[in-house]
C-alpha cells in the first residue's frame, strides 16, 4: 500500500472531476484559475514522482505496489484496482508527469482566449490520468480502462475545432482505427480471464497458467493491440490525420505519451512476448516494415507536422524491433528519450521558418543538399518509383479506402433497404414532414 | 506596414457582369484560355510566401468598384461575409458605440419614399428595423418556436413605445394568423439550375460524393512537394520539368495503387506524355471532355481555382515573381496547376459517372425558400412597425405588396451596410470632434529643443512618441515612411545575400553592404567560421533525429538532452534568452561594422544583379531631402536628430514578418535608419542639401537606431562616431528614450490580459520582453490591430493628443509646400500603404475564416511558404484570429492638413488614390492649416463642415493616468502634463 503512488495517479483525475463539476454547476472558470491549478498540481506531482523515484532507486529490483481492493466482484471474478511502479513503469510515469506538466504550461499561453480553453485542459487532465493508469496498472483490466481514456481524449482533441469538417472527419477515422485495434486487447483480457482466471500481470507470467499456444495467442493479440496505439503495421497511417488538433496536443499525444503506450504494453507483457516466437516474428515484421515505409514517407513530407508524425512512426517501428529482439532496457530508454525530443520538436513546429532562416544564414547561404546519397546509389527509375510510393504514403490510405471501407460502405448501403420497413413497424411512428436529408456518411471515407 | 499599391492587372470581367466589355476576339482557343485564366487568377489571394508578409487590400481584385458593391460581389464569389454580423453591430449599439442619431444621419443621406402614404416612410421603416433590430429567423425551428418557445404568447418586449401602444389591444396570435393569411406561399420554387462545378453536381446525387475530397489530397500533396522550399529531406525529383512534367513522370509509374476513383490517372498522364501535350493543350482537352462551352471558361476556371485558393494563389504569385521563393527557385505555372487539376477531375468524373460531360446535365435542386420564414419575418417587422392585425388586414393588395417588397429590399446585407456606416460615422465623430476641440488650444512647443526623433509613420509608434514628448517636452518627434527614402538592396554581415529594404512596389537599384571594420576583420572571420560550424551541427542534429538509422541512435541516446533547454525555455523564457545572449556574446562576439554605401564611379554596376553599388553624393542628398523636406525639417534642427527604424522579433510565430516594417518590404528598417544618419552626417551631403533648401548646421548630429515594437528595445548604432561634444546631449536622450519605451510598453500591456493591470512600467517592459521570448505566445504583439486613422500634417496639431496607438502619424508641413509637390509624394506613398494595412485588417476581422487564416492553434507550416490547417489543407492567407481579435473594422480615416480643394486636386491627379477615395476604400477629412476648419469628404466633390460637439475631450495629466486599468479602446483625450499651465 503506497498512498504516494495512488495520489500521483489520482491527482489528474481529481483535477478533471473538480474542473468538470464546477463547469457543469454553471461556474465560468477564469483561465487564470484553471492555469494555476493545473500548473501547481503538476509541479507537486513532479516532486512526488521524484520522491517515488528516489525510493525505487534506493533498493534495486524493488517495486512499489498499491492496492485499493476490488472495484466490484461478481462471483469469483473481481476487478482489482492495483497499481505497480517498477523499473518498467516508473520511467513512463515520470515522463508523463513531466511532459504533461510542460505541455500544460505551454498551453496556458498558447490557448489563451480560445473558446475551448477549459475543454482542452479537461481533456489534457483526463488524458494524463488515462496514461498514468496504463503505465501503473498491475493488471490488464485496469490498463484497458486507462487505454480507453487515452483513446477517447486523443480523438476529442483531434476534433478540437469541431466547427470545421476536416478535423471531425479525421478524428472519426482515428477513432475507428483505435476501436478496431482495441478489440484485440479486449479479446486478450477475456482470454486471460478464461485461461488464468485473472488478468493481473503477475498471474500471467511464469505461473504456468498461461503457456504454449495460449502464450502465443495472447502475445499475438497484444502485438496487434499495441500496433493500433503506436500507429504500426496494419494500423499505421492515422498519425498524420491526428495533426488537426492544437499544436500542444499533437506534441503530448503523438510526439510523446500516447503513441508510446503501445510499445509500453509490449514491454509490460515482455514475458509473454518473449515466450512467443510468432509474436516476435510478427513484431519484427510490423516494426521493421513500418519503419522502412515511414522513413521513406518522412523524407518526402513538405510540411512540418506530417514530417514529424512520420519521423515518430519510424522510431516507433524501431522500438518494436528492439522489443522483438529482447532488448527491453534499450527499448525503454528509447521510448522515454524519443518522447522528450519529439514532443519538444512538435512544440517548436511553428518556429520552422525562423529556425530554417537562422541556419540558412549562419551557413553562409548554402545548405548542403539532403537526400543525395539515395540519388547517387539508386538508378533513376527506382528513385522515381520510390518517390511515388512515398508520396502515396505507402498506398496505405488507398488500400484501406478501396478494399476495406468501400466494401463496408456498399454492404451498409445494401442493408439500408431494410430501414424503411423498420421505420414502418416502429411503435412510435411519426409522420415525417419532410424527406430526410441525404446522409453524408459516404464523404467521410474520402478524406 | 506596407501595401501593394499598384494595380497592374486589367480590370477583370466579373462573372456576374456581362462579359461584353471583355470579349476578346481570340482566334485560337489557347489564347482565349490564357485570357480566361488571367482573369480567373485575378481573384486569387495575392499573398506570397509567408516569410515576407506584405499587407494589401484583400479585395484588390474589386478595387475598381465602390466599396459596398465590391464587398457584396466578393461575398457572392467567395462565399464570405461583407460586414460584421448584425448581432455584432447591435451589441455595439447597445453599448453606445453606435448612436441612434448615427443611424438617422446615415438613413438621411439616402433617398426617402412613401411606403404606406401618410403612415410609413422608407426611413421610418428602415429605422424601425434597425432599432431595436430584427430578430434572426431560422426556418427550421419556427414550428418549435411557436409550440415550445412562446413565440405567440406575447409581443416582443423591446418594442419602441409607439409600436407597443399600437399593438396594445392586439393579440400575437391574431397578428400571426393575418401574416400567414396575407402572405400566401407566393414564392414559387426556383427551378433547378445547371451546376457551376462538377462537385456541386456530384453533391446533388442520391448518394452524394464530395469530388474535392477525391481530387484535393493528391493535388495538395503534389503541389506542396513541388513548391517546397526545403522542408522535405528528399526534394521532389524532376522539378525542372515543371509541375505537370514532374507529375507525369512520377504519378504515371506502374506498380502503384491509386486512390479510389483515380485509377485512370496514370494511364491518362502517360497518354498526355506520349502525345506531347503541353499544359495549355492538356487544359483545352480537359475542358472539351468536361463539356464546358467557351463562353463559360472564365467563370468555370474561376470557380475551380477558388476551390483551393491558397495553393492556386501561391503558384500564381511564384509564377509572376519567381524571386519571391525564399530558397528554391521553382518554375511555377498556374496553367500547369490547372491542367493537373482538370486531369484529376476528369479522371474521377469518368470513373464515377462514366463520362466527364454528363455532370452538366445533372440538375442541382435549389432548396425552396421556406414560406414560414417569410411569415415570421413579416410577423417580426409588423411588430417593430406597430402594425396590428387590423391594420395589416386593412391594407390594400398594392399597399401590402409595396410593404413586402420594401421589407425584402432592406435585407440583412442592407441592414448591416447601414449599421456599418453608422458605426464608422460614430468613429469619425469620436476622432474629429475632440480633435477640433484640441486644436483651439494647442500644446505650446518648447522653446529649446533637446533632440528630434524621426519615427516610422506606423500607428504602433504613436505611444512611444507621445511618451517621449511627455517625459521631455523639449523633444520633438516626426513620422516618415520607415525606409527613410533609402530604397536599397541590403546584406548585413550575417546575411548570405541581399534583400530589398523598401516598399514592395519599388525595385531597389542600389546595393549597400555591411562590412566588418578593418580592425575587426579577424573577429568577423572567426565568427563566420563558428556560425558555419554551429549551423552544420544544428542542421545535422535536426535531420538525424528524424531519419531511420541516425535517428534511432540520436533519439535513443541524446533525446533526454532536449528536455532541459525546453523546460527552462517554457518555465522561464527571459532567463533562457539571457543565457542564450551570454553564450552568443562569449562564443560569437560581434565585430564592429560599417556600411559600404559610397559610389565614386557612376557606371560601377554589378553586372549580375543589375544593382549599383551604393550612392553618389547627389543621390544621397536626394534621399535625405526626400525625408527632411516633406516633414518640414529644413531648418531648426536640434543638436541631435535620431532616426529610428522599426521591426519586431518573436518566436514560434510563422506570421512574424507581418509585424515588421512593411515600408521595408516586411523586414526591419534598422539598416535604413542607420544609413540615413550616416549619409546626413556627411559634410559633402549637407553641402549638396543646401541647394535643395535644407540647411543643416555643423553642430547637428544624426543618429540611426532601431525600435523593436514587440519587446520595446531601442538600439542606437555607430555611437563610437558620435562627437564628444554631443556626448552629454546623447546621455540625456538615452535616458529619455529609456523612460519612454518603458511607458510605451506599459501602455501596450493594458491590452494584454496576461499582464496584471497594476504593474509598474519597468515590469511592463519585462512583460513585453517575455512575450517576445516566449515560445508559446500566440500574440507576441497585436500588430496593426485597432488601426483606424491616419493624420497627415504637422505634429504640433496632434501633440498632446492621446490617440490610443490607433492613428498613423505622417509628418507633413503644408506651410512649406506651396505647389503641393510634397503632399502628392506623401499621399501617393501613404494612402496605398495605410489603406492596404487597414483593409487587410478589415477583411480578416469581418470574416476571419473566409478572408483571414483562422485561429493559429492548428496551423502547420508547409514548404516554408505558408500555413495550412491539419495535414493536407489549403494554404491559409490573411491574418490569424489572434492578431485581429481586438480590431475594430472601420475604413481608415485620413485627416490631411491642407485646403480641401488642394487635397482633392492632389488625390484626383493620381489614378490609384482617386480609386481609393472615390470608391470609398478610405475615408477623408481635411484640416485647414490657416482656419483650423475641419471638413469631411462625402464623395463626388462634396465636403461637409464638421459641426456638433457631442463628443467630449477628456483631459488628463498623463497618458498613464488616463488609460490605467482600462482594457478597451479609449476615446481621444488631451494630455496636459501640468494642469496649471492650461490656458
Amino acid at each position: 500500500m503506497n498512498p504516494l503512488l495512488i495520489a500521483i495517479i489520482a491527482a489528474p483525475a481529481v483535477l478533471f472531476l473538480l474542473l468538470g463539476a464546477l463547469w457543469l454547476a454553471g461556474f465560468t472558470l477564469p483561465e487564470r484559475i484553471v492555469a494555476r491549478l493545473t500548473t501547481s498540481v503538476y509541479a507537486l506531482l513532479t516532486v512526488a514522482v521524484s520522491i517515488l523515484g528516489w525510493r525505487l532507486a534506493r533498493t534495486p529490483g524493488h517495486s512499489i505496489h498499491a492496492s485499493l481492493g476490488d472495484w466490484f466482484t461478481v462471483g469469483d471474478y473481481g476487478f482489482p484496482i492495483e497499481l505497480l511502479a517498477d523499473t518498467v513503469s516508473f520511467p513512463l510515469i515520470a515522463a508523463t508527469v513531466i511532459l504533461v506538466g510542460l505541455v500544460g504550461s505551454f498551453s496556458v499561453r498558447y490557448l489563451h482566449r480560445d473558446p475551448g480553453f477549459l475543454r482542452f485542459f479537461l481533456l489534457l487532465n483526463l488524458f494524463a490520468f488515462g496514461a498514468l493508469l496504463v503505465f501503473a496498472s498491475a493488471s490488464m483490466d485496469l490498463l484497458v480502462a486507462g487505454w480507453e481514456f487515452v483513446g477517447i481524449t486523443s480523438v476529442l482533441l483531434i476534433s478540437f475545432f469541431q466547427y470545421r469538417p476536416e478535423p471531425v472527419r479525421n478524428a472519426l477515422r482515428v477513432f475507428a482505427t483505435y476501436r478496431l485495434a482495441d478489440l484485440f486487447i479486449l479479446l486478450a483480457v477475456f482470454l486471460a480471464h478464461h485461461w488464468a482466471g485473472s488478468a493481473a500481470w503477475t498471474d500471467l507470467f511464469g505461473t504456468g497458467a498461461v503457456s504454449g499456444a495460449k502464450t502465443e495467442v495472447l502475445a499475438i493479440l497484444l502485438v496487434f493491440a499495441a500496433s493500433g496505439k503506436s500507429a504500426q503495421g496494419p494500423f499505421s497511417g492515422w498519425l498524420p490525420r491526428a495533426m488537426e488538433g492544437p499544436t500542444p496536443s499533437s506534441a503530448v499525444f503523438y510526439g510523446a505519451i500516447s503513441v508510446h503506450a503501445g510499445a509500453y504494453l509490449l514491454l509490460r507483457a515482455e514475458p509473454l512476448v518473449q515466450g512467443s516466437h510468432v509474436a516476435r516474428g510478427l513484431l519484427f515484421a510490423i516494426g521493421g516494415g513500418t519503419a522502412l515505409v515511414s522513413t521513406m514517407v518522412h523524407r518526402t513530407c513538405a510540411d512540418a507536422k506530417t514530417s514529424l508524425a512520420y519521423a515518430s512512426q519510424t522510431q516507433l517501428g524501431i522500438i518494436f524491433c528492439e522489443i522483438a529482439a529482447g532488448w527491453s532496457t534499450l527499448a525503454l530508454l528509447h521510448i522515454c528519450s524519443h518522447a522528450m525530443v519529439r514532443s519538444m520538436q512538435f512544440l517548436r513546429a511553428p518556429s520552422m521558418l525562423y529556425d530554417h532562416h537562422r541556419i540558412h544564414s549562419a551557413s553562409g547561404g548554402t545548405l548542403q543538399p539532403t537526400g543525395e546519397h539515395l540519388e547517387s546509389l539508386l538508378p533513376k527509375f527506382i528513385q522515381i518509383y520510390l518517390y511515388r510510393v512515398a508520396l502515396g504514403r505507402g498506398f496505405y490510405d488507398a488500400i484501406v479506402d478501396r478494399w476495406i471501407l468501400a466494401p463496408a460502405r456498399s454492404l451498409a448501403g445494401s442493408l439500408r433497404i431494410f430501414e424503411p420497413d423498420w421505420i414502418r413497424i416502429a411503435p412510435q411512428n411519426i409522420e415525417s414532414k419532410s424527406p430526410a436529408e441525404p446522409t453524408h456518411t459516404a464523404e467521410s471515407s474520402h478524406a | 506596414m506596407s501595401a501593394q499599391s499598384e494595380n497592374p492587372h486589367p480590370t477583370p470581367c466579373l462573372p456576374t457582369a456581362s462579359g461584353a466589355a471583355c470579349q476578346h476576339d481570340s482566334a485560337r482557343p489557347i489564347d482565349h484560355l490564357q485570357h480566361a485564366l488571367k482573369h480567373a487568377a485575378h481573384y486569387l489571394p495575392a499573398q506570397g510566401p509567408i516569410g515576407v508578409f506584405v499587407h494589401h487590400n484583400t479585395l484588390h481584385a474589386f478595387q475598381h468598384l465602390p466599396f459596398d458593391q465590391a464587398v457584396a460581389q466578393a461575398a457572392q464569389l467567395f462565399g464570405t461575409e461583407p460586414f460584421l454580423s448584425e448581432e455584432a453591430y447591435q451589441t455595439q449599439r447597445a453599448r453606445g458605440r453606435i448612436l441612434e442619431s448615427d443611424i438617422d444621419a446615415i438613413l438621411g443621406r439616402e433617398p426617402d419614399a412613401q411606403i404606406l402614404p401618410g403612415r410609413l416612410t422608407r426611413r421610418g421603416l428602415r429605422r424601425a428595423l434597425l432599432v431595436p433590430g430584427v430578430r434572426q429567423v431560422n426556418g427550421r425551428n419556427i414550428a418549435w418556436q411557436i409550440e415550445e418557445g412562446g413565440l405567440l404568447e406575447s409581443f416582443r418586449s423591446d418594442l419602441p413605445p409607439t409600436a407597443a401602444r399600437a399593438l396594445a389591444s392586439d393579440l400575437p396570435e391574431n397578428l400571426w394568423n393575418i401574416c400567414c393569411e396575407r402572405l400566401a406561399p407566393s414564392v414559387p420554387p426556383s427551378p433547378p439550375r445547371a451546376p457551376r462545378r462538377p462537385r456541386a453536381a456530384l453533391l446533388s446525387l442520391p448518394e452524394p460524393l464530395d469530388l474535392d475530397s477525391v481530387v484535393h489530397p493528391p493535388l495538395i500533396r503534389l503541389t506542396g512537394a513541388f513548391l517546397d522550399q526545403g522542408v522535405a529531406y528528399w526534394p521532389m525529383p524532376l522539378r525542372e520539368l515543371g509541375l505537370l512534367g514532374a507529375v507525369r513522370k512520377i504519378m504515371a509509374q506502374s506498380g502503384s495503387i491509386s486512390r479510389e476513383f483515380l485509377d485512370t490517372v496514370p494511364a491518362e498522364l502517360r497518354r498526355q506524355e506520349k502525345e506531347g501535350l503541353d499544359a495549355g493543350a492538356t487544359a483545352l482537352q480537359m475542358l472539351e471532355r468536361l463539356g464546358v462551352p467557351e463562353d463559360d471558361w472564365e467563370s468555370f476556371l474561376t470557380a475551380e481555382l477558388l476551390a483551393l485558393p491558397g495553393w492556386a494563389g501561391m503558384v500564381h504569385c511564384l509564377e509572376i515573381d519567381p524571386a519571391l521563393a525564399p530558397h528554391e527557385k521553382v518554375h511555377a505555372s498556374l496553367l500547369d496547376f490547372l491542367a493537373l487539376r482538370l486531369t484529376y477531375t476528369v479522371a474521377a468524373l469518368e470513373k464515377i459517372l462514366g463520362n466527364a460531360r454528363s455532370w452538366r446535365t445533372l440538375q442541382q435542386s435549389i432548396p425552396a425558400s421556406d414560406p414560414l420564414v417569410h411569415r415570421a419575418r413579416l410577423f417580426d417587422s409588423a411588430q417593430l412597425l406597430g402594425l396590428d392585425s387590423h391594420t395589416l388586414l386593412g391594407l390594400s393588395d398594392p399597399e401590402f405588396n409595396t410593404l413586402c417588397t420594401e421589407l425584402e429590399s432592406f435585407n440583412s446585407f442592407e441592414r448591416r451596410r447601414v449599421l456599418h456606416l453608422a458605426y464608422e460615422l460614430r468613429h469619425e465623430r469620436q476622432i474629429l470632434i475632440p480633435f477640433s476641440k484640441h486644436l483651439t488650444s494647442p500644446v505650446p512647443k518648447s522653446e529649446r529643443l533637446s533632440a528630434q526623433v524621426i519615427f516610422c509613420i506606423d500607428e504602433r509608434e504613436e505611444s512611444i512618441r507621445r511618451a517621449l514628448e511627455e517625459v521631455d517636452p523639449s523633444v520633438e518627434t516626426f513620422g516618415a515612411a520607415g525606409f527613410f527614402g533609402c530604397a536599397m538592396d541590403y546584406a548585413g554581415i550575417d546575411d548570405p545575400r541581399g534583400v530589398s529594404l523598401c516598399p514592395v512596389v519599388v525595385k531597389p537599384a542600389h546595393a549597400v553592404r555591411e562590412k566588418a571594420r578593418s580592425e575587426d576583420t579577424h573577429l568577423h572571420g572567426k565568427r563566420q567560421a563558428l556560425r558555419r560550424a554551429w549551423a552544420t551541427l544544428v542542421r545535422h542534429g535536426n535531420i538525424s533525429s528524424r531519419t531511420l538509422v541516425r535517428g534511432s541512435i540520436s533519439t535513443a541516446l541524446l533525446g533526454f538532452l532536449s528536455l532541459f533547454p525546453m523546460a527552462i525555455r517554457l518555465l522561464s523564457p527571459l532567463s533562457y534568452g539571457r543565457l542564450a545572449r551570454k553564450l552568443n556574446a562569449f562564443f560569437l562576439p560581434e565585430p564592429r561594422t560599417e556600411l559600404q554605401f559610397m559610389r565614386d564611379d557612376d557606371s560601377a554596376r554589378e553586372a549580375t544583379a543589375g544593382l549599383m553599388a551604393g550612392f553618389s553624393i547627389d543621390e544621397m542628398a536626394d534621399r535625405v531631402a526626400s525625408v527632411l523636406g516633406p516633414i518640414g525639417l529644413r531648418t531648426g534642427h536640434a543638436r541631435l536628430v535620431a532616426v529610428l527604424g522599426h521591426g519586431s522579433t518573436s518566436l514560434n510565430n510563422p506570421h512574424e514578418s507581418a509585424y515588421n516594417c512593411g515600408a521595408c518590404g516586411g523586414r526591419t528598417g534598422a539598416p535604413n535608419a542607420r544609413l540615413f544618419a550616416v549619409m546626413a552626417n556627411r559634410p559633402d551631403v549637407r553641402n549638396a542639401l543646401r541647394s535643395r533648401g535644407i540647411l543643416i548646421p555643423d553642430d547637428v548630429w544624426f543618429l540611426g537606431g532601431y525600435h523593436d515594437t514587440c519587446n520595446d528595445e531601442v538600439q542606437i548604432f555607430d555611437l563610437d562616431l558620435l562627437p564628444s561634444s554631443h556626448r552629454s546631449d546623447f546621455d540625456h536622450l538615452e535616458k529619455v528614450l529609456d523612460t519612454a519605451r518603458a511607458l510605451s510598453a506599459h501602455e501596450r500591456s493594458r491590452r494584454f490580459e496576461a499582464a496584471a493591470p497594476s504593474i509598474p512600467p519597468e515590469k511592463a517592459l519585462r512583460h513585453v520582453q517575455e512575450r517576445a521570448e516566449h515560445i508559446s505566445e500566440a500574440r507576441p504583439e497585436y500588430g496593426h490591430s485597432t488601426n483606424a486613422a491616419a493624420f497627415v500634417g504637422r505634429r504640433s496639431k496632434t501633440r498632446g493628443l492621446f490617440l490610443d496607438r490607433r492613428s498613423f502619424l505622417i509628418s507633413y508641413d503644408p506651410t512649406l509646400d506651396p505647389e503641393d509637390r510634397a503632399l502628392a509624394a506623401v499621399l501617393g506613398a501613404v494612402v496605398p500603404v495605410c489603406g492596404g494595412i487597414n483593409l487587410e485588417y478589415y477583411f480578416s476581422t469581418v470574416d476571419n475564416e473566409g478572408y483571414g487564416c483562422g485561429t493559429k492553434l492548428p496551423h502547420n507550416i508547409s514548404g516554408l511558404l505558408g500555413v495550412m490547417n491539419g495535414y493536407q489543407g489549403d494554404l491559409r492567407t490573411g491574418l490569424p484570429l489572434q492578431t485581429v481579435e481586438i480590431h475594430e473594422p472601420v475604413r481608415i480615416l485620413f485627416i490631411v492638413e491642407s485646403k480641401p480643394e488642394r487635397v482633392l486636386r492632389v488625390i484626383h491627379a493620381n489614378a490609384l488614390l482617386k480609386e481609393f477615395l472615390e470608391n470609398q476604400w478610405i475615408r477623408l477629412a481635411s484640416l485647414d492649416p490657416d482656419t483650423q476648419d475641419i471638413r469631411v469628404y462625402r464623395g463626388a466633390g462634396v465636403w461637409e463642415s464638421l459641426s456638433g460637439s457631442e463628443e467630449p475631450l477628456p483631459v488628463a495629466e498623463s497618458s498613464r493616468s488616463y488609460y490605467s486599468g482600462k482594457i478597451d479602446h479609449l476615446p481621444v483625450a488631451r494630455i496636459v502634463p501640468d494642469l496649471s499651465n492650461v490656458a
